[in-house]
């Protein structure tokens, strides 16, 4: 890993695309950063991507559209909890 | 186009016809960007598969506002990586996972997905709240 010693105010470059701006140090423990990177970029706190990219992984799979296609031939059907479609 | 207009083509068959592109993947799949809706009749559930990776299939259906309250506000930012340039013109569906609960799908409403019909590009909406449901008890399992 990287470890790098910044001021306030100062950056750090990624490539050509993204720049990490330390913005403040609060209480001597909390830091804030601004980033600025390409929209296609996603920038998220690690902790929240972490939840999300689980549940990714438990309800995208191959098997949904399997889920899908058996729950239409049941014949059963989602409208019910929907007002309109 | 009026907003209201926009709003009454939400229909899952509506987007069943060409590719979505997600500069941004979705989280764990951020290497698949070109999806396909497929829609098979279930109510207004369809199947976002992606086309280069196909193990990579989600089961979307719209926000209900009745249900869940207003739609989420995409941050500035985010609206230009699906070129939007109002809230309006975002179409918000909801993650729905089927196999996390024997008897409910749940469905995600902290990462609720926001595509833009007319330009055919999508993202997932990560929302920091943690107050949001991750597996909101959406409908029962069918029998």
């Amino acid at each position: 890993m990287l470890i790098l010693r910044r001021k306030i105010g100062q950056v750090i470059t990624i490539n050509d695309n993204i720049r990490i701006i330390i913005q403040d140090v609060q209480n001597e423990h909390i830091v804030r950063i601004g980033i600025e990177a390409p929209p296609e970029i996603p920038v998220h706190r690690m902790e929240i991507y972490n939840i999300i990219q689980e549940e990714n992984a438990s309800a995208g799979s191959a098997g949904a559209l399997n889920w899908l296609k058996g729950a239409s031939n049941d014949g059963s059907n989602s409208d019910e909890n929907s007002d309109e479609t | 186009m009026a907003a209201t207009a926009t709003k009454t083509v939400m229909k899952p068959e509506a987007i069943s016809e060409e590719a979505f592109y997600f500069p941004q993947g979705l989280a764990g799949f951020s290497d698949a960007h070109e999806f396909g809706f497929i829609y098979e009749g279930h109510g207004d559930i369809v199947c976002l598969q992606s086309i280069d990776s196909p193990e990579a299939a989600f089961l979307l259906t719209p926000w209900d506002e009745a249900r869940l309250g207003p739609v989420p506000k995409l941050p500035n930012e985010q609206c230009s990586c699906i070129n939007v340039q109002a809230q309006d013109q975002i179409m918000w569906m909801v993650v729905l996972n089927p196999f996390a609960d024997k008897q409910w799908v749940t469905a995600n409403l902290r990462a609720p997905i926001a595509l833009n019909l007319e330009a055919r590009l999508g993202l997932q909406c990560i929302r920091a709240d943690s107050e949001l449901e991750i597996r909101y008890r959406w409908m029962a399992q069918p029998s």
